[in-house]
Parts: C-alpha cells; sequence; structure tokens
C-alpha cells in the first residue's frame, strides 16, 4: 500500500517543521504513511492489535529520531526501516504473539460457505508468510505488499541488492512448498 | 536452442530485469513452456499472497493520529550547554588535527635544534639564543618530576630513543604521540558511528 500522493515539497516541508518539534507537521506525516506502516508491522507480526501498538512505537520512535533524519535518504524507506525494527522487537518480546488471535477481516459475504474458504486460505497465507525467517519475511513484505522496488528495499533494510534478491528467492521457494495445496487448489 | 531464463524470471516478474534482457526473456517464453509454468507460480503466488487482507482498516486513521500524538514526549530542549558540548564534540577532529600539527611542529623545532648542537660547528650560533640541551639531563628531571607509572613510560622512551640515535627520543615521542592522537581519533569515529546507527541499522535477523 503506497502513502498518498502529495507534492515532495510539502512532505519536506513537513519533515522539516516536524524535526524543529512541530506536532502539527508530524501528525500529517502520520496520517500519510500511517496505513503503510501498520501493514508493515502487521505481516511481519500477524497479530492486528500488536501491530497498532508497533506501528504507534515507531512512530513516535520516528518522531524521537527525526532530528537526526538526513533528507538525501528516502523518508519513507527510513520510515519503513523503524517500523521494521519495531515489529522485530515486539516479535522478540511476544513470541507467542502469532498465536493469539486470527482476525476476521474478509467482508461478510452472499455465500457464508465461499466466505469460510476464503479466510481459511487467507490465514492459511498468513501463517506460512509469519512461518518464514524474519530476514526473508522482512523482504517479501516489503515487495509484495508496499511494492517496493529491490533498491528501495536494500536502502529500507540496509542491505546489499544481491541479498535482496536471494532473501527474496528463498522466502517465495519456502512459500511454494508450504503453499502448495493453496497453489494447486487455485 | 537458447539456456532457460530461470535465474531472470523472479526479477522479470517484479519488473526490475534491465530492457536488454526483458526481450531475451520474452523470446524464450514465446516457445519453452517450463519456464512459462515457472513465470505463472511466481504471479499465482503473488495473487495469493494478495488474498491475505490488510490491517490498516482496522483502526480509525484520525484515532490512530491521535494516540500517537498523545504519546508523544515533549523532545529535551536545546539548553546552551548542550548545544556547546555538541559543537565541541563535533569539532574534535578538528582539534586533534590542531594537536598534530603543534605536535608535528614543536618536533620538527627541537629536532632542527637538536641537530646543530649535535655538530661543533653550528653548536656555537645557538648557544647563547638555546641553553645546550642534553636528552639524558631531561629525562632524568622528568623522572623527578614524574610519579611511578609516568616513569616506567618514559623508560620505555628513552630506550626507544637510544634505537634511533642522536634525534632519537623526538622520534620516539613523535611516535607515541602521534599513535595517541590516532588512538583518540578512531574512539571518536566509532563513537560517531555507534551515534550515528543507533537506531537506523539495528540488524535484522
Amino acid at each position: 500500500m503506497t502513502a498518498t500522493t502529495i507534492p515532495a515539497g510539502i512532505e519536506c516541508e513537513w519533515i522539516a517543521r516536524a524535526q524543529q518539534g512541530d506536532r502539527q507537521a508530524f501528525a500529517e506525516l502520520v496520517q500519510r504513511y500511517r496505513a503503510g506502516v501498520v501493514n508493515v508491522v502487521y505481516r511481519m507480526c500477524g497479530d492486528a492489535d500488536l501491530a497498532e501498538d508497533a506501528a504507534q512505537e515507531a512512530f513516535i520512535r520516528v518522531w524521537q529520531h527525526l532530528p537526526r533524519y538526513q533528507p538525501r535518504s528516502s523518508f519513507r524507506n527510513w520510515v519503513y526501516r523503524i517500523a521494521t525494527n519495531v515489529a522485530l522487537d515486539v516479535l522478540r518480546r511476544e513470541r507467542d504473539a502469532t498465536d493469539i488471535e486470527i482476525v476476521p477481516l474478509v467482508a461478510a459475504q452472499s455465500n457464508p460457505e465461499a466466505a469460510v474458504e476464503r479466510s481459511e486460505r487467507a490465514d492459511r497465507v498468513r501463517q506460512a508468510v509469519l512461518a518464514l525467517a524474519p530476514a526473508s519475511r522482512a523482504v517479501l513484505i516489503l515487495r509484495e505488499y508496499e511494492a517496493l522496488s529491490y533498491k528501495e528495499i536494500a536502502e529500507t533494510l540496509d542491505i546489499p541488492m544481491g541479498t535482496v534478491m536471494s532473501r527474496l528467492n528463498y522466502a517465495r521457494t519456502q512459500l511454494r512448498e508450504t503453499l502448495k495445496g493453496c497453489l494447486e487448489g487455485g | 536452442m537458447m539456456d532457460h531464463v530461470l535465474e531472470w524470471l523472479q526479477a522479470y516478474h517484479d519488473g526490475e530485469l534491465p530492457e536488454r534482457k526483458v526481450r531475451r526473456v520474452e523470446e524464450h517464453l514465446a516457445y519453452c513452456e517450463s519456464c512459462c509454468a515457472e513465470l505463472e507460480a511466481l504471479r499465482a503466488m503473488s495473487s495469493l499472497l494478495q488474498e491475505s487482507p490488510a490491517a490498516g482498516d482496522l483502526m480509525r486513521p484520525d484515532r490512530f493520529v491521535a494516540q500517537v500524538g498523545l504519546r508523544l514526549q515533549r523532545r529535551p530542549e536545546q539548553t546552551v550547554t548542550r548545544r556547546v558540548l555538541e559543537t565541541g564534540w563535533r569539532l574534535v577532529p578538528v582539534g586533534l588535527l590542531g594537536a598534530w600539527a603543534f605536535v608535528q611542529t614543536v618536533l620538527i623545532v627541537l629536532s632542527g635544534i637538536l641537530m646543530t648542537q649535535s655538530f661543533p660547528a653550528t653548536a656555537g650560533l645557538f648557544s647563547s639564543v638555546v641553553p645546550p640541551v642534553s636528552v639524558n639531563s631531561l629525562l632524568t628531571g622528568l623522572h623527578c618530576f614524574a610519579g611511578k607509572g609516568l616513569s616506567d613510560w618514559l623508560e620505555v622512551l628513552s630506550c626507544a630513543a637510544r634505537w634511533f640515535g642522536p634525534l632519537g627520543w623526538p622520534i620516539a615521542l613523535s611516535i607515541v604521540l602521534v599513535m595517541g592522537i590516532a588512538l583518540l581519533y578512531l574512539s571518536w569515529l566509532a563513537s560517531w558511528w555507534v551515534r550515528h546507527n543507533r537506531i537506523e541499522n539495528v540488524p535484522i535477523v
């Protein structure tokens, strides 16, 4: 999911003002990147409540470290890097979090059987993603759900492009094995 | 028969393959069923992943922003002392460079004086301005004022000095001081690196 499209100049102004301590400007940045950060954290943790807390924590860290942010790198990638690290911290703190809750996120359907089946498939996919090693999972999430380029992923996670490609390949191979049934079933 | 393009398929699927290779992949896909099947599997995997819903719609955006706002702490104000310390910390490399230049200058001057004193023809020229300096007497004097720890260091220094001949102690002292300055600079560099990467570069394991 991408952030709302606004002119880059306005975002730079928000960042500069937030660096000076302007909370209103920071609220604009939170508003802009909320969905992306929540999604990254949710995909990493697999729990909606945890994701909400972790996303808030990520923005608090962004606020704390904003004075040190250098505009030469992408702000979105910098925020995603913090979000990924927060998600990993949360996972370390709450080892059992992935088993806590399965939130039914599928909208009400006219055909309840189809809805249940879809929900089960979605859950299997979610569990398969969560079963990946965090390093590969982070790369997969940023590519598949946030549509970041290899270069942006490399910058976000501070790893070489070759590592991005090999982790992505590893993650996809693992998922193909785990989700063989879903893929064959269509 | 062209080789398979399996190693390029992932980048092709992600739209990351250079144009030149894209053409080669597409030409190959036109007749290779196994590579087509592989590409189809990648596409199916992406579609399947998208079936897992996002979490962004679970919470109201305005509530989320308000909650973040409530949890934000005031940033510590930049007091004058803090600002001075911060500036001082940033200027450490300049200070070290200045210290290095000072040490080098002093030692070059001292070496010059010692050289002139070691030749009988020139020794008289400076004797009226600079009193004759005896390295041994200087070190003995320093021993008297120094504590035990420093005394040991001076002993090491004088041993090292004997190795280098007539200009021994300026050279030995120069090496010790430059090493000290280099050590301080490396320490500063390490602390800068740690500070700079505290949040941004937490490794993902």
